[in-house]
């Protein structure tokens, strides 16, 4: 019985050992910080090249779009920091002034590069959704 | 209506109580008439459930705005199937919907098995009574959904969120929970077999259909959900590891696992600690998937509500579950031993034991990965996320492990497998599966995952035909018919194995629709009218983009004509965007699908503008992504025989048993829906935008809404219709020139009047209180229900104890009786571990 014991405990350390290995490896590239403007934009230089998922509030008037293209160029602020940022693609139905956002990307001295597909903008009134049903 | 319904909830809540505590004291005294007015009590739960879904029905229907529920999830435009499902379209319906459901699958588990299994029947109505009267208790005291406006009493609703004005997912939910639901009453019966000590096989016979019954609504309710976003959202793809996803998915994975393991304990009653624990923890999960979904403990990009009252209730309730249960699995461990050891890795049981490790493992990570920021931010404040990328990256290998593992486990023999009898197994789907990996490296494929799963789709592909060949061939040599009437008789003979090699054969198809998605491409173009682009073997022509209106939403859609490389015409799509009435803030995205078996040219336009007519296009081109639905449909045939009563020899002869005659029912009615909303479809009057001036939306944020629903929103970014007078009013008095200082002081009473309190205050200038100050005798007003609850609990308790005590001074003859079915159950088994 304890034989049998030893060798489930054994392997299990293996797996386990094994699995949190892996599982820390693959963490470290897969993370990004979840961080508001304001968070971030006081001690800027510290976050260059970090993935980061930008949460705040786009500036009145300060979306412009390039004419015949998908650039963009606006602001987002939070707590009175403001950030510029650039993206090159779709946008959202809720993109708008005001509209409350959460960019993916990397700060840099430039200011913030969305990646493709990284701008999400929280739906304008609360939704509710089901277990299970996929939201977007 | 509203107070006929509150009272029948709380009178619920009582029946409840009374259920769980009078089955409780019978099972304890040995008293029938008691265990039978138990059961009758349990059975009046489902008939007053019923009851109070009629009223909240009835409601919808009539337009009972005055409740407000009622009032947030529809408006007297929507179209009658739509106002049933705004049942079940928001947090407290769809709590209240749970029981209902719940509350009838108890009753008709309860009334099927109330012969076979009578030692457990009291502790199962106790367990079920007991889950029901948790969400009873939620819904009485914190998601009422027959709570009114305290207030003035909005004219018409807010209508439901036109995301949801969707035939997939009206009956998503209902899926869905039919699948959670269902899967609470095996707990049920697993914690009556501890808790009385009936520890044999038996339990598991009763709940197996129930389980297989309730894996069976969780697929499809997944399966739904992947068609509506990849039919509705517009992201070009079916699963984007959302926490509202994962938490559907956590039960299906150790429901899957449970429905493995279950063979092997039949078979060698080996497994047994792990069988009960699965059950456990799959209810945990289910419980767990609601709360995750509805407390905002995992915040995504989509606005949950945030609501930390209900994630302690919820909370709370899972750590007694999961005490008590694992509790008595502790304590009845002694019961639990194995009959037999594992004899060999190579064998079935080695095999379903990977299945299950993995299965759990699965579970455990998709948990891990969806608590991450949640976890994170507990331990050091720093708020990481982990995304989808992350998710796929360990879920493929692990996905294909277990497709490997779909074809290697049905080839061993159980107990032990020899290397002849593997060779003999394996040679044929092995070989299979070398054919399609030689020639996806003849044709230099690109993804590795892809084609490892192509090539292990075909291995699975090999056993299940090889099963199928070698049965039926061996039936025809002992019967004298042709090879299909005995593949037919194979399957009518050993449902179970046969239906689950189908669902196998399912779940090969779903994966050639998950390996397609390695080569799905996508492309973003800017066009004009009489502008062209090349995405893969398609010329996109853009046509026109034009604006119209049907009355319930303005649609502005682009006319794009679709022809291959060659010139050949494909047809016409039109992607679109729809501004729901009431919704415009809102629009809904509606893709432009051409579908083959090959692949998919998914269109969608996010964006456009009229000024200068230019449209920002989505193209994605997604192969064989048909594959999923297909796998679904065969895969729930599968179920369906698996199903089938063992009786049903021949399909003519077939009997139909209780269990199936609720899953047809249901099916029935969930599929005949789309005829019932095409037909009822009534276009509603013209309508116009209703958008208010900047300078009323900057007022209105200032003032917090209490309209209940949206956890305090500011007015102007409340949607609810109690809010829409507020903006109304609010236009009227800035148009009136009042400035933005006089309209607030209308709404809220300077500080130093009322202390730190929100208030409202009426027209009439009456000081108005939606709710009751959290400060001072207020806050015996909020403990009033929590302590009315926990009283009604321990009043239970009491009365189960008091009742149950009685025969303790009857005699010792007596006492000495009532330990003899546990002693007996033990010698039932030690009996059986003999022969």
């Amino acid at each position: 019985m304890s034989h049998k014991a030893i060798k489930v405990g054994l392997t299990s350390l293996v797996l386990s050992l094994a699995f949190g290995g892996l599982l820390y490896s693959t963490m470290g590239e897969a993370t990004e910080y979840y961080k508001h403007v304001d968070e971030v934009m006081t001690q800027p230089a510290d976050w260059y090249g970090k993935k980061l998922q930008l949460h705040g509030y786009i500036v009145q008037d300060s979306i412009l779009k390039r004419k015949n293209s998908l650039d963009y160029k606006f602001k987002v602020h939070s707590n009175g920091q403001v950030v510029e940022a650039t993206y090159t693609g779709v946008v959202p139905d809720t993109f708008k002034d005001d509209a409350e956002v959460v960019l993916k990307g990397t700060l840099s001295s430039e200011g913030f590069a969305v990646s493709p597909n990284g701008v999400m903008a929280k739906c304008p009134s609360k939704y509710e959704a089901k277990p299970g049903a996929p939201t977007s | 209506m509203a107070v006929l319904g509150s009272y029948l909830l709380l009178f619920t809540f009582m029946v409840a109580a009374y259920a769980a505590a009078a089955s409780v004291a019978g099972a304890r005294r040995r008293n029938t008439r008691l265990i039978e007015s138990g059961i009758g009590a349990f059975y009046l739960v489902a008939a007053l459930m019923t009851v109070a879904s009629g009223i909240i029905i009835y409601a919808f229907v009539a337009g009972d705005y005055s409740i407000r529920y009622v009032q947030r999830y529809s408006d007297s435009v929507q179209p009658l199937f739509y106002k049933i499902t705004s049942y079940w379209g928001g947090l407290d319906g769809s709590v209240m919907f749970w029981v209902f459901l719940l509350s009838l699958f108890g009753s008709v588990a309860v009334r099927v098995n109330r012969e076979r299994h009578r030692e457990l029947m009291p502790y199962v109505v106790a367990v079920i009574s007991a889950v029901e009267m948790f969400f009873l208790f939620l819904m009485i005291i914190h998601n009422n959904p027959f709570e009114t406006y305290l207030t003035q009493a909005p004219t018409d609703g807010r209508g439901l969120n036109p995301l949801l004005q969707n035939f997939y997912m009206a009956i998503h939910p209902p899926t869905m929970y039919l699948g959670f639901v269902g899967l609470t009453i095996p707990f049920a019966f697993g914690l009556a077999a501890l808790i009385t000590g009936h520890l044999d096989d038996s339990w598991l016979r009763a709940v197996r259909r129930w389980t297989m019954f309730s894996w069976f609504f969780l697929s499809f309710g997944l399966t739904l959900g992947m068609i509506w976003a990849y039919e509705e959202l517009g992201w070009g793809g079916f699963w984007g590891w959302d926490p509202v996803e994962n938490a559907g998915l956590l039960p299906w994975f150790t429901a899957t696992a449970f429905l493995h393991s279950v063979m092997v304990q039949e078979r060698r009653g080996m497994l047994r600690v792990w069988n009960v624990t699965l059950v456990i923890i799959t209810f945990l999960l289910t419980i767990f998937g609601t709360f995750m979904t509805r407390s905002g403990v995992v915040q995504s990009v989509h606005a949950f509500g945030d609501d930390p009252a209900l994630a302690r209730l919820f909370l709370s309730f899972m750590a007694v579950v999961a005490l008590f249960s694992f509790g008595w699995v502790i304590y009845r461990l002694p019961l639990l031993q194995a009959r037999h050891e594992l004899d060999s890795w190579v064998s079935r049981e080695a095999a379903f034991l990977a299945n299950n490790w993995i299965l759990l493992f699965s579970a455990f990570f998709v948990l891990f990965a969806t608590m991450f920021p949640t976890i994170t931010e507990m331990i050091n404040g720093e708020r990481l996320t982990v995304g989808p990328p992350f998710f796929n990256r360990w879920m493929t290998p692990i996905g294909l492990m277990l497709l490997a593992l779909t074809g290697i486990g049905p080839l061993l023999a159980w107990r032990k497998s020899t290397v002849q009898n593997l060779v003999h197994q394996f040679l044929f789907p092995v070989a299979l599966g070398l054919t399609v990996a030689g020639g996806l490296v003849a044709m230099g494929v690109r993804v590795w995952s892809s084609g490892i799963c192509f090539a292990l789709c075909g291995m699975v592909f090999g056993t299940i035909a090889q099963e199928f060949y070698r049965g039926a061939n061996v039936r025809r040599g002992m019967t004298g018919t042709d090879l299909f009437t005995a593949m037919v008789g194979l399957v009518g003979r050993n449902k179970r194995r046969y239906g689950g090699y189908i669902v196998h054969l399912g779940i090969v198809l779903m994966f050639l629709g998950f390996a397609g998605e390695g080569f799905s491409r996508d492309e973003q173009l800017l066009l004009k009218p009489g502008e062209e682009a090349t995405v893969g073997r398609y010329v996109l022509h853009m046509d026109a983009i034009r604006v119209t209106d049907d009355g319930q939403k303005q649609m502005v859609t682009a006319h794009i004509s679709v022809k291959d490389t060659d010139g050949a015409d494909l047809g016409r799509m039109y992607p679109a965007k729809w501004y729901y009435r009431k919704h415009e803030e809102e629009p809904t995205t509606e893709v432009g699908i051409r579908r083959s078996f090959a692949e998919d040219l998914y269109i969608v336009m996010p964006a456009f503008e009229l000024a200068d007519q230019t449209a920002s296009v989505e193209v994605h081109v997604n192969p064989l992504v048909n594959w999923l639905w297909v796998g679904f449909g065969i895969m729930a045939l599968g179920t369906g025989i698996a199903l089938l009563p063992e009786r049903a020899l021949s399909f003519a002869a077939a009997r139909v048993p209780a269990e199936a005659v609720t899953a047809s029912l249901l099916a029935g009615a969930l599929l005949a829906g789309p005829a019932m909303a095409e037909a009822q479809h009534i276009d509603g009057p013209a309508s116009q935008l209703q958008i208010f001036s900047k300078e009323v939306k900057d007022v209105t944020r200032k003032l917090a809404c209490w309209c209940g629903g949206c956890s305090k929103l500011p007015v102007g970014d409340c949607a609810c219709g109690h809010c829409a007078l507020v903006k109304k009013e609010v236009t009227q008095m800035m148009d009136e020139g009042r400035d933005e200082q006089a309209v607030l002081a209308h709404y809220v009473t300077p500080p130093s009047e009322h202390s730190k309190d929100e208030v409202h205050r009426g027209e009439s200038g009456h000081v108005l209180l939606s709710e009751p100050p959290d400060v001072g005798s207020g806050r015996l007003a909020w403990m009033l229900p929590y302590v009315l609850g926990l009283l009604g609990l321990a009043g239970a308790g009491l009365f189960a104890v008091r009742w149950t005590r009685r025969p303790a001074v009857v005699p010792a003859g007596a006492a000495g009786s009532a330990v003899s079915p546990e002693l007996q159950s033990r010698l039932d088994d030690e009996l059986r571990d003999l022969d």
